[in-house]
């Protein structure tokens, strides 16, 4: 265990060597939650509702977004198929490490780092415009919300572990990247929530793995949801992270096979 | 003559450089065709999205659906624009750490030329064709645009072209000094972003800053209020001083970085 939490403190270490870089990806996330804290400030004028928000409910919403995203989107296991294109895996194949453990330990260090971060950048925006936000005050909606992020943690680790066995296969691993990108950005919730999309939509995409990774949390921190909406839901959370944990699982075992170190 | 002749030159060697880009793209034609699938999702999803939001509202700021679509998609083609011609500036670290960029200096072809329009992206070439066509779209289902309000979006267009092109050159002047490329790239990328509604939606001192200090606004937003009709002359005339301004201030920071290139990686 004691390894782990190392190489967990070594991603920090690696983090404040390119402080530069770092700060510049804080600063980016700050401009880009800001733009849409912006226009949804227009869209919900102090006093109106919009589908069920009110300003309060919708600001939590955007500038929890931030939070989350430090929580569950920042990782380091994107370089996965890097590792395996460039033959640096062979490294970790004859260690006594287990490379999936590995991967994880560096993630949480990652996440700590952007937790930190993303705090302090929240205590400024609240500081400097003040906005209405909704304090979630009830455990049973605090714990379901803990709960769902956690879930949210493991979805996101396997499909981006998932993307990077792409690379067993194949030098072509950005590009399948950018599309998951592309879409997480809409259908993660970030930009909106989903319920405003059409029903029939919203409810196709409910069972989606990307929805289950920003939007449910946030919506059970704003008490939105009844208890069976909140069950279904983890439920649904829980499948995602056995499904693809067994599929990076079975690929993993078929890359090994395939695997010819060709890098090294 | 002469600079006519020279302009030829340039442009021959544009096509070539572009050619081989376009050779080393399609090298992986899966993945290329993956890389347009993606920026055409992007398009349409957020079009959809301001498609949810406006017909909800009814209106964003008083601006209308298709008001709101003219900015969005003007945003979109200045930015995909300057990544098409621009994308050789996304290389310029590497050259740099390299030492390659030495190389560049000693060719005789205007080395700021070469780093800028040494190399155009193809892959952008569906998504600017599709901009061009939506803002016909969404020009005429705005209505009552004169051809004088055409004639001036399309000269601000130009003009939040050139105010592009001078944040890479800046972009370049801080390489030469820091060796600091990608992050001052995203950064200028995300800012630009905030065009993509229109600025009005941001409180000042914001909306001030990234009017005239980071000139977003006049970059992006102007050229769709002037279509609307909703641009005075005097903001019109205040959009090609910012923009003259910036690109003189953006060479002259470029010569000094110039000066201070010490070749270190050679």
């Amino acid at each position: 265990m004691k390894k782990y939490y190392l190489i967990a403190r070594n991603t920090w270490d690696e983090i404040l060597t390119y402080r530069t870089s770092f700060i510049m990806w804080r600063v980016r996330s700050i401009i880009q939650v800001l733009t849409i804290y912006f226009l949804w400030s227009v869209v919900i004028p102090p006093g109106k509702t919009f589908l069920g928000y009110s300003q309060s409910l919708i600001t939590t919403y955007i500038l929890g977004t931030l939070l989350l995203e430090s929580m569950v989107l920042s990782s380091r296991s994107y370089i996965v198929g890097n590792e395996i294109n460039s033959g640096n895996l062979m490294n970790f194949l004859i260690r006594p490490i287990n490379y999936f453990s590995y991967w994880f330990s560096k993630d949480i260090g990652d996440k700590a780092m952007n937790i930190c971060f993303s705090v302090v950048e929240l205590t400024l925006i609240f500081l400097v415009l003040r906005p209405s936000l909704f304090i979630q005050t009830d455990p049973f909606y605090i714990s379901f919300f803990i709960l769902s992020v956690i879930l949210a943690i493991f979805i996101y680790f396997f499909i981006n572990f998932l993307l990077g066995l792409i690379g067993f296969w194949s030098p072509e691993i950005w590009a399948p990247r950018f599309i998951f990108i592309t879409i997480l950005g809409f259908f993660a919730g970030g930009l909106f929530p989903l319920d405003i999309l059409p029903k029939t939509i919203y409810e196709i995409i409910r069972f989606l793995p990307f929805t289950y990774l920003m939007y449910f949390p946030i919506k059970t921190y704003l008490g939105q949801l009844s208890l069976f909406e909140i069950l279904s839901g983890l439920s649904i959370s829980a499948f995602w992270v056995f499904a693809i944990y067994f599929m990076v699982k079975a690929i993993w075992q078929k890359g090994l096979k395939s695997y010819t170190a060709y890098g090294k | 003559m002469g600079s006519r002749t020279g302009l030829v030159k340039y442009i021959k060697l544009w096509f070539m450089m572009t050619g081989m880009v376009s050779q080393n793209a399609f090298v992986s034609r899966f993945g290329a065709a993956l890389f347009v699938l993606g920026k055409l999702i992007r398009f349409t999803f957020f079009l959809f999205f301001l498609l949810v939001i406006t017909s909800r509202t009814q209106t964003i700021q008083g601006y209308t659906l298709w008001q709101v679509v003219l900015f969005y998609i003007t945003f979109n083609l200045i930015d995909s624009v300057a990544q098409f011609f621009l994308r050789e500036v996304y290389r310029f670290r590497n050259y740099v750490v390299s030492g390659n960029f030495d190389y560049f200096l000693t060719k005789p072809v205007p080395v700021l030329l070469r780093l800028l329009f040494g190399g155009s992206d193809v892959l952008d070439v569906p998504i600017i064709a599709l901009s061009v066509g939506f803002i016909f779209v969404a020009l005429s289902n705005i209505g009552s645009i004169t051809t004088p309000d055409i004639l001036v979006y399309f000269l601000l267009l130009i003009n939040g072209f050139v105010i592009a092109m001078s944040f890479h050159i800046l972009v370049l002047a801080i390489g030469i000094l820091t060796t600091e490329v990608d992050n001052t790239l995203w950064l200028f990328r995300d800012l630009t972003q905030m065009g993509r509604f229109p600025i009005d939606i941001y409180k000042n001192p914001l909306r001030q800053i990234i009017t005239f200090i980071i000139p977003v606004g006049v970059m992006v937003t102007f050229p769709a209020k002037a279509a609307m009709g909703l641009l005075s002359f005097n903001a019109f005339l205040i959009s090609f001083l910012v923009g003259g301004m910036f690109l003189y201030f953006s060479m002259r920071f470029w010569k000094f970085s110039l000066k201070r290139y010490t070749s270190a990686s050679s």
